[in-house]
């Protein structure tokens, strides 16, 4: 039987909207799971994805992918490749693995509400496909790490960093249950599809693909471009939710869905991937600086893009331009600082070529942030690598869950004062590492008041012991798997400071 | 005699530090407090002395936090007198 071309059946099939009679439009779309913010439903109809694909042309596709990804993971896993990456990069995807694989799981759900939800049959029918993306980079990331467990027990928290209160997991899990798990299917498209994936994982998946090429890892680049080429078209589907929301001159929800998601996906990946490129990333291997991919592939590329769709750049701009100077070198120094508290090797990533390499990249960087490094590293050739280790935790913001950096914005000349922000409200108080981050809390204080961050558990009597090792314990993290130093302090002994460094 | 936390800044550090201290702590001893967390181990120490400042004004020595009316997770300064 002669087969139709696509385009004369793919609208008809995929188009399944129709009139209810049997229950109300708010009984199939409540507001809590898919607001419409007011857009007739006609509108909604008009929801034309970019990127067409049938159900026989996704199988066909995802299966030849996986083919050839199981591929290289079967010759990767008899080889040595695994045993000879180097520290920092072993730290990267360890680090990757854990706050991102169980998540992948997470994003299912948003899309599966997507794909009941949606205002459009024609977006259901993406939907589905991105809850299959989502379930398929879910088993991927924790099934390659889970092959090389023999040589590294800590690839178990691929699967257990989820299901821990490991503090990173705690801020990750509050982004995304934000995001998708506690989110309406219309915002979602915008905050999830659009903001994250549009804007973000670019960043994170197509960035770190680059560098594991270049380090030698091709298990974990192969893996992370097969998951970019889903993620490339089911983030479409932000596109066409934002395009009817601001033809229905709902511009405002738009700009004000977009700001928020956007300085929340800011932080996390500041956090993730900022230490990951200029810090993780062997120096040799490094093309780019955190600074440079957000500059090229976050505010050029995607901020065009959204003005495209006349909407501005969010009203915080400046302040994100002048945390990309800072705010990542400051996370780096916590989470070494604070190293047991992750399931991962921090390297220092502060050996004099490094520093060169830092000071190039970020004028100022020795002055600013290599102080901290020649105490730590003075202390430790003093013997006393114990004076690198903490004995009391950093506060945490209320809304993005990472500690409070502010002093390290003051110090280095980014902020106007070293102070976090504080609120009150019902007798409880709150704190904040940024105006965007309160302004974010401010907009719902609903969906964010109940949330207790690592501290609050830990004066709220939650965490018992209430010492380091309590708290370990309570993070899911036994002393074997607590980070340590990733090269053994060799950053400190590597040579002397580099000329122009404070504290000579 | 009761325990209190604040949120500790350390002149020069880059982070804020949970710090527990005493209501009847005197604000040397709360410095003294903060301090360890930073100085000698993130900041390098400086032979001067450092006082502890609270929403922009210097504590007096002999001060203590039942009587400056510090609420529990303020944000207490160390900083070089």
């Amino acid at each position: 039987m002669p087969r139709l071309p696509r385009a004369d059946w793919y609208d008809l099939t995929r188009d399944m909207n129709w009139d209810f009679s049997y229950v109300t439009e708010e009984d199939v779309f409540p507001e809590l799971l898919s607001n419409g913010y007011g857009v007739p439903k006609q509108d909604w109809w008009t929801w034309d994805e970019p990127y067409k694909i049938t159900y026989a042309e996704y199988v066909h596709n995802q299966a030849g992918k996986d083919a050839g990804l199981f591929t290289v993971n079967n010759v990767v896993g008899r080889s040595k490749i695994f045993e000879n990456l180097e520290p920092g990069w072993m730290a990267a995807t360890l680090a990757h693995y854990g706050a991102i694989a169980v998540g992948e799981y997470q994003a299912g759900i948003g899309e599966a509400r997507m794909a009941r939800f949606g205002r459009a049959a024609s977006w259901r029918n993406m939907a589905t496909y991105g809850c299959l993306d989502e379930t398929r980079h879910g088993q991927l990331q924790t099934y390659f790490p889970y092959q090389a467990l023999n040589k590294e027990p800590r690839l178990d928290w691929a699967h257990k960093a989820y299901h821990t209160n490991e503090w990173g997991m705690i801020a990750a899990r509050h982004l995304f249950d934000d995001m998708f798990t506690a989110n309406d299917a219309v915002s979602m498209a915008i905050q999830l599809t659009f903001t994250f994936e549009t804007g973000f994982t670019n960043l994170q998946f197509l960035g770190m693909a680059a560098d594991a090429m270049k380090v030698g890892d091709i298990d974990f680049g192969a893996l992370i471009s097969s998951i970019q080429t889903d993620e490339a078209r089911h983030a479409q589907q932000g596109e066409p939710t934002l395009k009817i929301l601001v033809a229905a001159g709902k511009k405002d929800v738009a700009q004000n869905l977009f700001d928020r998601m956007f300085w929340r996906a800011w932080k996390v990946f500041a956090l993730l991937t900022g230490l990951s490129m200029d810090y993780y990333t062997p120096l040799e291997h490094r093309t780019h600086s955190f600074k440079e991919f957000m500059e090229e592939f976050i505010n050029t590329q995607f901020i065009d893009q959204f003005r495209d769709f006349g909407l501005e750049a969010p009203w915080y701009w400046d302040q994100l331009l002048n945390e990309m100077n800072w705010v990542h070198h400051a996370y780096h120094l916590g989470v070494y600082y604070w190293r047991p508290t992750v399931w991962w090797n921090p390297v220092a990533g502060a050996a004099p070529a490094e520093r060169a390499w830092l000071e190039e990249k970020y004028p100022g960087w020795n002055a600013s942030f290599g102080k901290y490094w020649d105490v730590m590293g003075e202390n430790v050739r003093d013997g006393h690598p114990e004076l690198t280790l903490p004995e009391t935790f950093p506060v945490v913001c209320n809304a993005c869950q990472i500690p409070l950096c502010t002093p390290a914005g003051y110090a280095a000349g980014y902020l106007s004062s070293p102070l976090p922000l504080l609120l009150d409200l019902d007798g409880r108080r709150y704190t904040f590492c940024s105006e965007p981050c309160k302004w974010v809390f401010e907009q719902d204080p609903g969906q964010f008041k109940g949330h207790l961050s690592i501290i609050d558990r830990f004066l709220g009597g939650v965490i018992q012991p209430p010492t380091i090792p309590g708290a370990l314990a309570y993070m899911g993290l036994s002393p074997e798997e607590c980070g340590q130093d990733g090269t053994n302090y060799a950053w400190a002994y590597a040579s002397a400071p580099v000329a122009g460094g404070v504290g000579q | 005699m009761a325990l209190f936390p604040v949120q500790g800044i350390v002149e020069g550090d880059f982070v804020v530090v949970l710090v527990p201290v005493d209501d009847t702590d005197l604000m040397t001893v709360v410095a003294e407090k903060i301090a360890y967390h930073g100085i000698g181990k993130r900041v390098a120490a400086q032979d001067r002395p450092f006082k502890v400042r609270w929403n922009g004004t210097v504590l007096a020595d002999d001060s203590t936090i039942a009587t400056t009316g510090c609420a529990p997770m303020d944000v207490l300064e160390v900083v070089y007198a």
